[in-house]
């Protein structure tokens, strides 16, 4: 266990051995995130010191933030894709309210809403528990939101009930529905386009967090489905 | 939402960002939050939680130079002072409490992820303050120590189907297993479990069943914790805390091991790795996990000077049995004990200790005149004390005397020692440190056992465990040549049953220590040399294997 031979010395790992690029790009993601949350202080400082003149320059910060804020949350699923991958994401399942945590991502994304004139909707029980690691799921449901926010016209409905033994959490919203190929059933399986724009990191994030929620019951999923309840896509997580 | 009271609330801000105190500042006073202060430092903000009670402590993790925001939350929540009890919530640019839980013990009341908004802000105080409210009752009755009103408390708010009934069970289990009423702890342990597999309530099962003494138990529920979360830290501390029970100085050392890899930031586990390192003569390990907590001492309320000592005296064993795993660690632990007296304030007793420690280390740098001059303040420091209390500073001047090659001095110490304190027994447990054979009873029975199970193992012909008998006794008693050259015999017998490298390493490193304190007058020092004759044969055959 403790032969000197075993001790690292920090440098030689860029001899001969290749690179694990996963741990670099890891650790650069890591630095990329301090950049970032520095980025977004400095422009809310910016906000405060000096506040938009006029409807186009309100509209200016509302897309630096807005974006600043997606580049953030991907750095996020990126990070823990990397840890459930290295098995080195901790997962604490205990039970929440449901509308704890869609008031949490609701409230987070408060200023993209309003900057959109999305109206939104929440429709849930207040006494409705469950069981999941509150933290994984709001991150899955923020990133659902966010992408939400961007597709639909003005209504966003976020509702949670229990179906068949499984929390169900929707999001619709009324835009113009989730393209064919999304549709389709086996999600992130397709390679990852960079060309097209969408590397579905999102869907590929989700997934993971789902399959980590397991009971006797069976383990967590998603549908995806179009003509939901306000015309648009609707897209279903189900919790054990 | 209800009226919560925010206006008579006082927060306190922490950030080394000016811009993010004024940002979260605004936001407060938005909310109605009715008085905020700001500070700078974590150093500044426990000045601050000194002087008053604050009800909200919103504290950014990373506060640049100095303590950081977990080590804030931690002397706060264990020492005393009026913040003990305020609701921390800690805000990270981290998003993740897995990187930060992995890292630490105490846990604040709530994380909060940058960039906040004033809504986020709002929604989660709210939640937050609501519980505070609800629980209020129970916390102050647990307070003022009035457990069993805490416990009826708790019970009529799970009985009314509170909101925060999930809050109250785990309050309840906590609250049973603190007045030992294991019944009742495991029956909320169970009604939890029944319905569903938290983590909180398997950790509950295990401290139920380690106050029942039943260890089979508590072992198998930490399996199951560890099987669906092998991150989850609590679980490794209470298996530590099974091993100790069990007097297993080899698991607890495995589990620390484990636990500070997975997590090497919590200064207690790297502490206590050190600590059971040390005892288990597996002096490499200790020094590393020593440095390291001495690292993470800089700005903890953990730190402790018995901590920096150790370090530098398992530095400086480490060097007599292998200069080169000990060179690298020498000019760490020289500075460390020329901090002492900085760090952990001006006693006369510490100058000593501090001055011959570095004295022993600059032998071991190769620094004579610096140790001859270390060695010299310390003794006129020192003076001719006969106060007891000085008795462990004299016994590291014997160890010093020793190293520097003054053997003579050394002797005439250690026999002034031995005759003032003869026939007490306290003291003359801790100076057959120094010594060949022990003087106290309790060591010397000690022997006798360790002895007789060794030679009963190695009878048996189990080698492994006939070493790691005697190999207890090593650190306890250094200088006892017998059990060093019985644990040296059996190590032989295990390396001719198979050849290991670690093994025969260990050997190596402990004829290296023996041959420093041994005279050829001394009555085994014939097995010494049929030994080493023993063991250089063995190495050269496997050798000449290896070639051919």
């Amino acid at each position: 266990m403790n032969s000197p031979s075993e001790q690292k010395n920090g440098n030689e790992n860029y001899g001969q051995t290749p690179i694990d690029f996963s741990f670099v790009l890891a650790s650069s993601v890591h630095d990329m995130k301090n950049s970032l949350g520095m980025l977004l202080n400095t422009l809310s400082a910016m906000m405060t010191s000096s506040p938009p003149k006029d409807v186009e320059q309100a509209r200016f910060f509302s897309v630096l933030e807005y974006e600043a804020a997606r580049i953030n949350g991907e750095l996020v699923q990126l990070l823990s894709l990397y840890r459930m991958d290295e098995n080195t994401m901790s997962v604490v399942i205990d039970e929440h309210h449901a509308i704890d945590i869609i008031d949490e991502q609701i409230a987070r994304n408060d200023t993209l809403l309003k900057s959109r004139n999305i109206d939104v909707q929440v429709n849930c029980d207040s006494d409705l528990i469950w069981y999941f690691d509150n933290e994984l799921i709001g991150g899955v449901l923020n990133n659902l939101i966010v992408n939400c926010a961007r597709y639909s016209r003005k209504q966003l409905l976020v509702s949670a009930t229990e179906e068949n033994g499984f929390l169900c959490i929707s999001v619709a919203d009324d835009g113009q529905g989730y393209p064919d190929n999304m549709l389709m059933g086996s999600l992130p399986q397709t390679p990852v386009s960079f060309s097209s724009g969408n590397t579905r990191l999102g869907l590929l994030f989700t997934r993971k967090v789902l399959e980590l929620h397991k009971s006797k019951k069976g383990q967590g999923y998603m549908t995806i489905a179009n003509n939901g309840p306000l015309g648009g896509g609707v897209l279903k997580l189900y919790l054990p | 939402m209800a009226d919560l009271g925010y206006y008579k609330m006082h927060a306190l801000i922490v950030d080394d960002f000016e811009n993010f105190r004024g940002t979260l500042y605004k936001m407060l006073m938005d909310l109605g939050i009715g008085n905020a202060d700001s500070a700078a430092s974590g150093e500044e903000a426990l000045r601050f939680c000194k002087a008053r009670s604050y009800d909200i402590i919103l504290c950014d993790n990373n506060l640049g130079k100095g303590k950081s925001g977990q080590q804030v939350l931690e002397e706060l929540r264990s020492t005393d002072n009026p913040c003990s009890d305020s609701l921390f919530i800690l805000v990270s640019a981290e998003n993740s409490k897995g990187t930060i839980m992995a890292a630490y013990d105490y846990e604040p009341d709530a994380y909060l992820a940058k960039p906040i908004t004033p809504k986020a802000l709002d929604q989660r105080l709210g939640r937050l303050i609501e519980q505070r409210v609800e629980l209020k009752a129970v916390h102050a009755a647990q307070k003022s120590g009035d457990d069993e009103l805490a416990i009826t408390l708790c019970k009529e708010l799970v009985a009314s189907g509170s909101r925060y009934a999930n809050a109250c069970q785990k309050l309840l289990g906590q609250l049973y297993l603190k007045k030992n009423n294991l019944t009742a702890a495991e029956a909320v342990y169970r009604a939890v479990l029944d319905n569903r597999e938290l983590e909180w309530a398997q950790l509950g099962m295990v401290k139920t069943k380690l106050a029942q003494n039943d260890l089979l138990g508590a072992q198998q529920w930490l399996e199951n914790i560890l099987q669906a979360n092998p991150l989850c830290m609590k679980a490794y501390d209470l298996q530590a805390d099974l091993y100790k029970l069990q007097n297993d100085s080899e698991g607890l050392q495995n589990v620390l091991q484990k636990a500070t890899d997975i997590s090497p930031l919590s200064i207690l586990r790297q502490q206590a790795l050190g600590d059971v390192a040390q005892q288990n003569n597996d002096l490499v390990t200790a020094a590393n996990a020593l440095k390291r907590a001495v690292k993470l001492g800089e700005n903890s309320c953990f730190d402790k000077a018995e901590v920096h000592s150790l370090f530098a005296q398992t530095t400086i064993d480490l060097f007599s049995i292998d200069k080169e795993l000990a060179k690298p660690l020498i000019r760490e632990a020289i500075a460390c004990v020329n901090n002492l007296e900085e760090n952990f304030g001006k006693t006369n007793l510490r100058k000593v200790e501090s001055l011959l420690l570095e004295s022993q280390l600059q032998v071991c740098a190769g620094d004579q005149r610096r140790a001859q001059d270390a060695l010299a303040s310390a003794q006129s420091s020192l003076g001719d004390t006969k106060d007891e209390d000085a008795l462990s500073v004299q016994i590291e001047l014997v160890r010093t005397l020793r190293l520097i090659g003054k053997t003579d001095d050394a002797q005439r110490l250690l026999g002034d020692l031995l005759h003032r304190y003869a026939g007490k027994e306290e003291q003359l447990q801790r100076l057959d440190v120094l010594l060949d054979e022990p003087r106290s009873e309790k060591n010397k029975l000690m022997v006798a056992e360790i002895n007789k199970k060794g030679i009963a193992f190695y009878n048996a012909k189990d080698f492994t465990a006939a070493a790691d008998a005697f190999k207890t006794a090593l650190q306890k008693l250094p200088n006892h040549i017998g059990l060093r050259l019985n644990y040296v015999q059996a190590m032989i017998d295990k390396l001719k049953t198979r050849f290991e490298s670690s093994v025969s390493e260990k050997i190596q490193q402990t004829f290296t220590k023996t041959s420093a304190i041994i005279s050829q007058q001394h009555p085994q020092f014939q097995r010494y040399r049929q030994l080493n004759d023993v063991y250089n044969s063995l190495v050269r055959a496997y050798e000449k294997d290896k070639r051919g």
